[in-house]
């Protein structure tokens, strides 16, 4: 229990425990994940709310994304910055997103804006090459890469404008509702890390 | 990218003054009223806008509402972004700032979702978030056109917050923690929603400031209190980290196999809980001494030893058991048949509503994209986090993607007629084969079975021989089932499907046809063989025939893993390195689950404890599987669609197998005769005769006359049932049509999804026209205007004529068939005249509106032509 006050207040958990779907311990496990990053940025006291950033290199060696290959996007598309650098309140909501308690809902929206590789607001044809490409390490040829593009949008697309609209995205994911669900080893794996933090503490 | 990151990164435009106003203001927008931009007019943002909302009646169906809702938006919560984009790109110019201009087609989706802004009152959870979450694109040009507004814009940001104040602190943490917005913002929210429930509540009572405070105090140590309860809970949950690890490396799917492993080990441990403490330990009380030796062998058979022993129906007592003289008393056939019974009342319902979840989740518009598109952009399976399967994973995807392409080509080719024969006759070979092979191995169960009854009634010897050959059933029941499968995958790999998933269906419908007929052989033995012999305890028999069956299928279970992947992988490592790695065989595996599970269900009534074996068995086939999976194969190699197959494993468990439980539970204890000697329910006429005594007990007294009122006029009434099945009839009726119903509603509003699109392409098109005619400076104003009504004059005349016969031939025609129809498209369409009537104070506006009216009658007219699809 000693530990808890040293990082966090009892209010500032309670902030983040209404704002995600982790509890006190994940939450805490998620600042000893991100505490050990960088140890020397990242202060153990948030009780002040530090405005500490890492940059997206720390974020994307996380076990957790270090092989995924929309790892860039996925953390862009949670920092606030748009940069890619997250600050641990974006770092808890990417997580909050990728875990299994995150309605189907919520991770459309966010799955909408990693495939949303440009940020137009529309997955358009450019961004569906670059998802083929990141979903088969470039193995396919120009053509066919082309074809199975127009393809795609030729099924989901309802109204027509050529490119894939939220709604036509949400309507084609509607079937695949365990998409976007990300292991968290975050809360799991750092045990260990979690009782250095208290024997410090 | 570029406007997304200057936006972000540029400090200055986080702070200026309009874009806080703005941001603030996108909350409630979203609450409230967003979706259709006349409702600016709530905001003080009057005009033509307002005036003209309210000149279409609401002509929608309350049942399109939410399809509406679905569909009509454009754009995931992406606030800051989307503002932040249109924002900037307000000086550039694209679209110019007049918001009417910019924006102003007679929407559908206005008239649509107007009964949402009139229900502001009672937003719903579910309502709120789902409008959060879509944003109409009509919004980013709202959104910078609030810029210009100046109206107070804290009362609407206080609405948001009273909004979610106004609902439970449940409902309002799962409002926040579903919102798609940066932690930060909702920290704010929140924090603001708490600070006006304190001020609300001390507002109320003043004087009871104290008490108040108390009570909170109270709320909230009780809420940190229950917060870690439920990570204890979290604690409990068996595996997790296991799971996690095998998410991780194998992916969903094989996960799936996994967490229905541990679904079925529960309603195991709970039966067993039941079963144990009902059943087992009140006859511990009233325990005979058990004389029978105990050899080792027994724990294969179940036999010997265990005859006397609480494993069985038989050693059961049917007195009643009461330890102290004269107090309440212990009916051990009533404990009996209720503890079985009100498990399975349980498993029902468990099984019902999980399948009936999942169904909804996974099959409600089944026939959507089915190819490319969720290939594309689903299939990416998230939990994978190991470098190898990553890699494998998408080795496989470009493979796969390849060989769509060969599919698509060879489709192109067709195939001629003989082909088409052979192909024909091959299936339904392959289908007698299979068919063939059920029967024949039902038939050797069948007589295998008579024979062993020979051995058990006849020779009442217990030496080790005659224990060993009781195991003779079990082992080739056992052999049957690892064996034939073999055989239906070879069969259908000679069939070559066309595409693998009809392949797998296709397998795994044979597979469960041959199970279930052999556990259906084996009942029709049991009960009607067994149970007419003259053997002292045919209960104990069937009892101990199940306990064989378990034991050995688990036992066939591990041999499984072991040769199946431990033996394959050496061969495929070290022998024959073509194999490669063996891959986990989701469907055998998880058809091997529902077999156990069957036999276990049929067996509660025979051996109450058997649950209890089986969850030690489960136990032992999940770490088993566990490290074989992790030691020796690799990620599957066909992509699953995991979510309809775990839909169609809960079906199967239903369906087939706990369906087919029920009955057979069903004769056990409404037709047959217990036997005359042993076990709870001997002498009476059959097990359910003991619920009819008990009532006729009842009788004499008062105080119970409910339950003997409930049980003549509820549970034997014939004309109960009748008038419940006939109500149930209707209610099903009823749904089906609202199902039909709402399927046309949806076909529609798909169409209008599709013209909505035109619509915005045209438009777009036009305003771009427009706008380059008016940045040209040199051209005087008169003559632009003229300039471009006149080049869209052509189409004008036309589109006006068409539309009004569309419009007609709507009313007339349609309105008297598919009232539903004819409403939305009588509500979508516009009055031709009302915006001309309009005093065009700004010339663009006027004739920005009267492109969207052409283009709208454009629309409508193309309509037209689909409409007669509609009409028969």
């Amino acid at each position: 229990m000693g530990n808890k006050q040293t990082i966090f207040t009892d209010e500032q958990l309670d902030a983040y425990q209404d704002c995600t779907f982790f509890t006190r311990k994940e939450i805490l496990r998620l600042h000893g994940r991100y505490h050990e990053m960088a140890p020397n940025v990242v202060p153990m006291d948030y009780t002040k709310d530090p405005d500490v950033k890492l940059p997206m290199q720390l974020i994307i060696n996380m076990p957790e994304l270090k092989e995924n290959p929309f790892k860039e996007r996925i953390v862009e598309s949670f920092s606030e910055d748009g940069e890619g650098s997250l600050s641990f309140n974006d770092f808890v909501d990417m997580f909050s997103v990728l875990s299994e308690m995150a309605p189907r809902e919520l991770k459309a929206i966010y799955a909408f804006k990693i495939y949303d590789f440009n940020t137009d607001n529309f997955i358009c044809k450019s961004d569906l090459e670059k998802t083929l490409n990141k979903l088969t390490r470039e193995e396919l040829t120009a053509e066919e890469i082309t074809l199975v593009c127009e393809k795609v949008i030729e099924e989901a697309d309802m109204d027509g404008d050529g490119k894939l609209g939220f709604a036509d995205f949400e309507n084609m994911i509607s079937k695949a509702p365990d998409f976007l669900r990300q292991p968290l080893q975050a809360l799991y794996c750092c045990q260990a890390n979690e009782d250095a933090v208290k024997s410090v503490a | 990218m570029s406007y997304y990151n200057e936006a972000f990164e540029n400090p200055d435009y986080h702070f200026s003054e309009t874009l806080e106003i703005d941001r603030r203001r996108s909350p409630q927008k979203n609450l409230f009223s967003r979706q259709t931009p006349y409702d600016a007019s709530l905001h003080g943002f009057c005009g033509e806008h307002g005036r003209r909302g309210q000149n279409y009646p609401l002509a929608i169906p309350m049942a399109s509402m939410r399809h509406s809702s679905e569909y009509s938006e454009g754009l995931p919560g992406v606030n800051v972004l989307s503002r932040s984009l249109y924002g900037n790109s307000m000086d550039t110019l694209f679209f110019e700032p007049e918001p009417e201009l910019a924006y102003s087609p007679p929407s559908t989706f206005h008239l649509l979702d107007r009964p949402y802004t009139r229900r502001i009152s009672n937003v719903s959870e579910d309502s709120f978030i789902q409008r959060r979450n879509r944003r109409p694109p009509d919004e980013i040009f709202l959104t910078s056109s609030s810029l210009f507004e100046t109206d107070p814009v804290c009362k609407e940001e206080e609405e948001l917050v009273g909004n979610l104040a106004s609902m439970s602190a449940g409902e309002r943490i799962k409002a926040i923690q579903k919102m798609p917005e940066t932690m930060k913002k909702k920290r704010e929210i929140r924090n603001k929603v708490l600070n006006q429930i304190t001020k609300k509540s001390k507002h109320n009572s003043t004087q009871l400031s104290c008490c108040t405070e108390c009570l909170q105090g109270t709320v909230v140590s009780f809420r940190r209190f229950g917060n870690s309860l439920s990570e204890y809970f979290h604690l409990l949950q068996l595996w997790h980290k296991t799971l996690k690890i095998i998410g991780a490396k194998f992916g969903t799917s094989v996960l799936s196999y996994f967490l229905f492993l541990k679904w079925l080990l529960i309603f195991n441990i709970f039966s067993f809980l039941i079963n144990f403490s009902f059943i087992t330990v009140p006859q511990f009380v009233a325990a005979e001494p058990n004389n029978l030796s105990f050899m080792g062998l027994e724990l294969l058979t179940g036999a010997g030893y265990f005859q006397q022993t609480v494993l069985y129906y038989g050693f059961y007592t049917n007195a009643t058991i009461s330890k102290i003289e004269n107090g309440s008393s212990y009916n051990m056939q009533l404990a009996y048949i209720f503890s079985v019974g009100i498990y399975f009342v349980i498993c029902f319902l468990t099984l019902l509503f999980s399948m009936a979840k999942s169904f909804s989740r996974n099959f409600t518009n089944p026939h959507t994209h089915s190819g490319n598109a969720s290939k594309l952009l689903c299939t990416w399976d998230f939990n994978i986090t190991n470098e190898k399967a990553v890699k494998l994973t998408q080795k496989n995807l470009s493979t796969q993607i390849k060989e769509d392409f060969a599919d698509v080509n060879r489709e192109v080719l067709n195939f001629s007629l003989t082909e088409r024969v052979v192909r024909i006759v091959i299936h339904l070979v392959s289908w007698v084969a299979s068919l063939g092979t059920a029967v024949a191995a039902c038939a050797g169960v069948y007589f295998l079975s008579i024979s062993n009854l020979k051995l058990f009634v006849k020779e009442r010897k217990n030496n080790l021989e005659s224990q060993a050959a009781m195991l003779v059933l079990p082992v080739a029941t056992s052999l049957l089932n690892a064996f034939i499968p073999f055989f239906y995958s070879w069969l259908g790999h000679l069939e070559r499907f066309q595409t693998p998933r009809h392949q797998i269906y296709v397998t795994i419908t044979r597979n469960i046809i041959l199970k279930i007929s052999i556990v259906g052989i084996l009942c029709y033995y049991w009960l009607n063989i067994v149970a007419a012999s003259e053997s002292q305890c045919w209960e104990t028999l069937v009892g101990q025939d199940i306990y064989r069956l378990v034991v050995v299928d688990f036992m066939f279970c591990l041999l499984g893993s072991f040769f199946g992947e431990f033996l394959l992988r050496i061969i495929g490592t070290t022998v024959c390195v073509s194999l490669g790695l063996p891959e986990f065989d989701i469907g055998r595996n998880v058809l091997d689950l529902i077999y156990a599970q069957t036999l276990t269900w049929i067996g509660i009534l025979f051996s109450p404890l058997l649950p209890g074996i089986q969850m030690i068995s489960f136990s032992i086939v999940f770490y088993v599987k566990k490290v074989s999976l992790l030691m020796n194969c690799q990620p599957p190699r066909k992509v699953w669609r995991t979510a309809q197959m775990t839909t169609s494993f809960i079906f199967l468990l239903f369906f087939p197998s706990f369906l087919g439980v029920l009955s057979v539970i069903g004769v056990t204890v409404w037709r047959i005769k217990p036997s005359e000697e042993c076990g709870p329910f001997r002498g009476l006429s059959s097990m359910y005769a003991a619920v009819s005594e008990w009532i006729e007990i009842l009788e004499n007294y008062t105080a119970s006359k409910w339950v003997v009122w409930i049980y003549h006029n509820l549970l034997s009434s014939e004309l109960f049932f009748f008038i419940l099945s006939v109500v149930v009839l209707i209610i099903t009726y009823l749904h089906w049509q609202i199902i039909e119903g709402r399927k046309t509603t949806t076909k529609l509003l798909k169409k209008q999804i599709a013209n909505e699109g035109k619509d915005k392409k045209f438009i777009l098109e036009k305003l771009r026209t427009l706008q380059r005619v008016d940045q040209n400076p040199s051209a005087p104003r008169g003559q632009d205007q003229q300039r471009s009504s006149s080049s869209y004059y052509p189409s004008r005349q036309p589109a006006q004529q068409v539309s009004g016969r569309a419009f007609d031939s709507n009313q007339n025609a349609s309105y008297n068939e598919y009232p539903s129809s004819a409403g939305i498209l009588r509500g979508t369409g516009f009055p031709p005249d009302s915006e001309k009537s309009e005093p065009s104070s700004r010339p663009g506006m006027s004739e920005a509106v009267a492109l969207v009216l052409r283009a709208r009658e454009a629309a409508q007219w193309e309509d037209e032509g689909d409409n007669e699809d509609f009409q028969p």
